[in-house]
């Protein structure tokens, strides 16, 4: 592993490069509210929630190499700090919420990382659905502290310090305000994700995703390495868990369901998940999917499970894998 | 048919005052159409369909507008469900909502359509929670069939009217937030009713489970008087026939709180007679029978031959509850003139009361939950139909008032009704 | 003392369909390394048409067809298998291991809206059978017939599947393929056609499963998803890829869920996950499984 071959991925990512399309789009971002409806706003807003779990979620599947079954758990233990600290400690800051949900996260990601991250490939699949289905059965019994199926409610929180006046309309509320702090977060969650995997450790668990051995001759600790790589995961997810409580006001054990975890799945594999931005485009357009889908027909769980099976069957890399490689093609065709 | 009017819900309209849009009316319905909730929530839509088909029939709401209803599938889970409900008010423009059947979509729904300002009349998810303490205060949400504690009262009481001897009770509820709810009121009404009743066994299956063989074994086990469970629908039907192979029904009394309620057509005719069948503390349609109560006639009539089933409490409430509708808009258009907007039929629609086929609802004004008189009864067999009915002979109905909460009473725990009863209810005396 | 023999018959009814249902998960995963998600619904597919078979379309006929009309569901559900593994999964043995996960998800949720599609959204059932055989009696308390029947045939299918396994060619040729698949290749062995049979015996298993099970129960919307969480949790706790541990699975959980419902109510629900928990903590290939 020589300096250039360490140093020529970041000089390929210079930041000139990036700034190109990553600029505008944050303008395009950071214009929707003046530009859609409240409703589409809105909706992207989950949109963008849904990019961050999935930019945890895939530092696992995409640059370590495990598909985790099981990230409803850190979602759901996200929104589930939320309502907690709403019921117990009557917070309302979501700054705190944030906090909480950081340290709650670490903790549960800690718990189930230090087992998974032993296995591999199936199993580790398998361990990581059957613990989130354990963390799903305690919420589901233990229901005067979750609320049970009737769930735990989580009024408007306090962006910054400003509270939400009750005469303010929420949807407005919603659409603005809180949308603007989602973008903000996100936006830090990708800064931050971007420099994790072009960090040296992001180039080792890629390392360890290729092959296991030569990383171990090489002299990577790997259990060590997937396991940050999976408390990293744990607490992006569990912070999207937490942003996405009061776009809803309700948590309900239906945030911690197997199932769930697989539409997480579903959305990374849709964007793409060899590639950095795969699970955000994926998300995004997975979120409109089913809004879609659910607008459209009764049957729409048939249209989600097809459109999985053709994604699955055509296109395997994914929307963003795809569109690189039609780029690829055409730049290679024009050069010709 | 000289001299015998057909009474319907649907009445000829008087013309209406000023001038009106024509615009559809667009409703917006969700319930489970696929899921094992399904067999709660079709009938559900059924009952809204046929309510605004008849209203159409007349040219629409007020003669002008005709309803329209967008169908969502309640299945696709709390979090989907609130962005349709966001998507159909915001870019579907639905003038109303209509639906919900589980108790765990209202108290995530309600707080969305006040968000929202979306004219809404939930037809069931009756939890107690959504107006105890999810939306206190409500403005645009309505609910129209009973609330849920009134099932536990209910079979309680019922089994304190017909058999006061019984001092060993065992349950067997499904583990969720209904199957909770009828265990705590059905406890705190026998706490008072029958002082001297005691729980000897307890079964929590898993909501939607096939195989009750070990909870009959275990009620069996300890041998009670009496069974008392809240199973619905197909775990109800697959419990009834294991049981029945077990000889449980032989060996104790059986009462439930919705045994006949949710599809009438799918409990057979094997199913022993005499047992407290409820029906949600709602509405069964075989009662009442004949000419007694004529709307309940037509409607049965009208859903059995437009559907070619029976309807049962979820459709006679989205029925009622579009007819509310009619009635708050009329009256609001004859007080006012023109198109009356969401304020006017909410304002109507408070304190309203109506006769529906299951008996007059009255909208409570301070939160908006609809109350009409509870019924439970017996199962019986009777010749005109394939499946068992309520016992006409036995009916048991109770004042509505009597068993929930009065406006005034302070929120409590679990329910406003539970800490009510517990406190104001006298404990009988046994002689 | 009898209440303790019906005990033991309701634990055993129970694990003889999670038997069929986790036994046949195993042995596809065993021979071909696919964990089909999917395999719930086949179970409720068994489960559905044996009910329309027996409760609908023949329900007239005399009790000996009736009989015969059970297994029905059973070869529907193998012939969907029969026709989902060589096209929709086959392409991905090539792939990695993550790809035939989603596409037996989305298999999943395809089987659930057809279901629906088909059967409406009312539960189905067919108790003529069950409710002729009638029930014996176990001292002081009565046991239904029907359900002695499913156990046996369970316990047939076990003694018929481990034969099968272990002492005929064909198992042979099964396990071969199960341990090294490039050198039964080598050898001559049709992978692709042994890849067929082995997923449409697994199939076979799990609709076999749901059209015993049916006649004493219901055929309900959402049975497939429950029936795969709880055969994951018999693989995890037996083993994935092992006939034995899919047995021994199935027996703790049978037994372990009879003793939390009759003993400690509250935790029926959460038993099961807490003991899959336990094992995945300590042994996490299972009983009788490997890691590898």
């Amino acid at each position: 592993m020589s300096t250039i071959a360490l140093i020529a991925p970041a000089l390929r990512r210079s930041p000139v490069r990036i700034a190109v399309w990553a600029v505008p789009i944050a303008v395009i971002l950071a214009v929707v509210p003046w530009v859609m409806d409240s409703y589409r706003t809105i909706q992207l807003a989950y949109g963008l929630i849904f990019a961050i779990a999935g930019l945890g979620f895939n530092i696992l599947l995409g640059y370590t190499g495990l598909l985790s079954f099981g990230h409803a758990a850190y979602f759901g233990a996200g929104a589930y700090t939320v309502a907690f600290m709403v019921k117990y400690l009557h917070v309302q800051s979501m700054e705190l919420f944030l906090l909480g949900t950081i340290a709650a996260t670490l903790l549960v990601t800690a718990l189930f990382g230090y087992v998974c991250v032993r296995y591999t490939r199936i199993f580790f699949s398998i361990l990581t659905l059957a613990l989130s289905q354990v963390l799903w059965s305690l919420a589901f019994k233990f229901f005067w502290v979750t609320g049970g199926t009737d769930g735990l409610r989580v009024p408007t929180p306090k962006l910054l310090g400003a509270a939400f006046a009750e005469s303010e309309d929420k949807i407005h509320f919603l659409s603005h305000a809180y949308y603007y702090y989602v973008l903000v977060v996100f936006v830090v969650a990708v800064g931050v994700m971007w420099l994790i995997v072009h960090s040296p450790f992001g180039k080792a668990l890629q390392a360890i995703r290729d092959n296991e051995t030569r990383a171990r001759f090489v002299g990577i600790r790997i259990r060590r390495y997937r396991f940050v790589a999976f408390l990293l995961s744990g607490v992006f997810t569990g912070i999207a868990g937490a942003l996405w409580v009061p776009l809803n006001g309700l948590v309900t054990p239906d945030a911690l369901v197997w199932t769930f975890s697989g539409e997480i799945v579903f959305m990374s594999v849709l964007g793409g998940f060899r590639n950095f931005t795969g699970p955000i485009v994926g998300a995004v357009v997975y979120n409109y999917l089913k809004d879609f889908a659910v607008g459209f027909t009764v049957y729409w769980q048939t249209f989600m499970g097809v459109v999985l099976v053709v994604l699955v069957l055509t296109l395997p890399t994914g929307i963003v894998g795809t569109a690189k490689l039609l780029l690829a093609t055409a730049r290679r065709r024009r050069s010709q | 048919m000289a001299g015998v009017g057909m009474a319907s819900m649907a009445h000829a309209q008087e013309k209406a005052k000023g001038t009106i849009p024509d615009k559809p009316f667009k409703i917006g319905h969700m319930t489970f159409f696929t899921g094992a909730g399904a067999v709660l929530g079709e009938p559900m839509y059924k009952g809204n369909v046929l309510a605004a088909d008849e209203i159409n029939a007349q040219g629409g709401l007020l003669g002008k507008r005709k309803i329209e209803i967008l169908k969502a599938d309640e299945a696709a889970g709390t979090d989907a469900n609130t962005k349709e409900m966001r998507r159909l008010k915001l870019s579907e423009k639905i003038d109303m909502f209509m639906g919900i059947t589980s108790s765990g979509n209202t108290p995530a729904l309600g707080p969305v359509a006040e968000e929202l300002k979306l004219l809404t009349i939930f037809v069931d998810g009756c939890t107690d929670f959504l107006f105890d303490k999810a939306v206190p205060n409500p403005r645009y949400i309505f609910r129209i069939t009973n609330i849920q504690s009134a099932d536990g009262s209910t079979c309680a009481l019922g089994v304190a009217m017909t058999w006061p001897d019984v001092t060993k009770v065992a349950h067997i509820h499904p583990d969720y937030s209904y199957g909770r709810n009828c265990f705590d009121h059905f406890s705190i009404v026998t706490k008072k009713m029958l002082p001297h009743a005691q729980n000897v066994s307890e079964a929590w299956p898993k909501l939607f489970s096939t195989d009750f063989t070990p909870h009959i074994t275990k009620t069996l086990a300890a041998k009670p008087d009496l069974l008392v469970t809240s199973l619905w629908g197909g775990d109800y039907v697959a419990f009834y026939k294991q049981a029945l192979q077990h000889g449980l029904f032989s060996k104790m009394k059986v009462a439930t709180t919705l045994a006949l309620g949710a599809a009438p057509h799918s409990i057979g005719k094997d199913h022993p007679e005499g047992v407290l069948s409820g029906v949600h503390a709602n509405y069964h349609f075989s009662y009442p029978a004949g000419n007694r109560w004529p709307l309940n006639k037509t409607f049965v009539e009208k859903y059995k031959a437009k559907f070619n089933e029976y309807p049962n409490f979820q459709a006679e409430g989205a029925y009622t509850a579009t007819h509310a509708l009619r009635t708050a808009v009329e009256k609001a258009n004859k007080l006012m003139g023109g198109w009356p907007d969401d304020d006017a039929i909410i304002s109507q629609l408070e304190g309203m009361m109506i006769p529906g086929p299951g008996g007059y609802v009255y909208i409570r004004p301070d939160n908006h939950q609809g109350y009409k008189d509870a019924i439970t009864g017996f199962s019986k067999n009777v010749p005109d139909y394939p499946f068992p009915i309520l016992d006409p002979t036995r009916i048991i109905t109770i004042p509505i008032r009597n068993i929930t909460a009065p406006p005034g009473w302070p929120k409590g725990e679990p329910t406003s009704t539970y800490t009510w009863i517990d406190q104001t209810w006298p404990t009988v005396k046994t002689a | 003392m009898d209440i303790l023999v019906i005990h033991l018959f309701n634990a055993l009814l129970y694990t003889s369909v999670l038997f069929l249902i986790a036994g046949g998960l195993s042995l596809i995963y065993g021979v071909m390394r696919i964990v089909n998600l999917a395999h719930g619904n086949l179970f409720a597919l068994g489960a559905f048409v044996t009910a329309s078979a027996v409760g609908q379309w023949f329900a007239g006929s005399t009790s000996a067809a009736l009989y015969l009309l059970i297994p029905t569901g059973a070869f529907a559900a193998a012939a969907v298998g029969a026709a989902l593994e060589p096209t929709l999964l086959r392409p991905f043995y090539r792939r990695p291991e993550e790809y035939q996960l989603l596409v037996t998800f989305g298999i999943l949720m395809i089987l659930e809206d057809v279901m629906r599609f088909i059967w409406g959204p009312y539960p189905l059932t067919a108790t003529t059978l069950f409710e002729q055989m009638g029930s014996i009696k176990v001292g002081e308390f009565i046991y239904p017939r029907y359900n002695l029947l499913v156990i046996t045939i369970g316990a047939l299918a076990a003694v018929f599947l481990w034969a099968f396994i272990y002492k005929t060619r064909f198992g042979v040729v099964l396990r071969a393929t199960s341990q090294d698949m490039r050198r039964a290749s080598a050898l001559g062995v049709n992978v692709n056609l042994v890849y067929i049979q082995a997923f449409t015996i697994g199939c076979f298993m799990a609709g076999l499963g749901g059209a015993i099970i049916v006649p004493g129960q219901s055929a309900v919307l959402g049975m497939g998803v429950d029936a795969l969480v709880l055969s994951f949790i018999v693989v995890v706790i037996g083993g994935l890829g092992s006939l034995d541990g899919a047995m021994v699975g199935a027996l703790i959980v049978g037994l372990l869920r009879e003793f939390a419902i009759s003993t400690f109510p509250e935790l029926e629900l959460a038993v099961l996950y807490l003991i899959a928990a336990i094992v995945l903590l300590v042994r996490p290939a299972g009983l009788f499984g490997r890691t590898t």
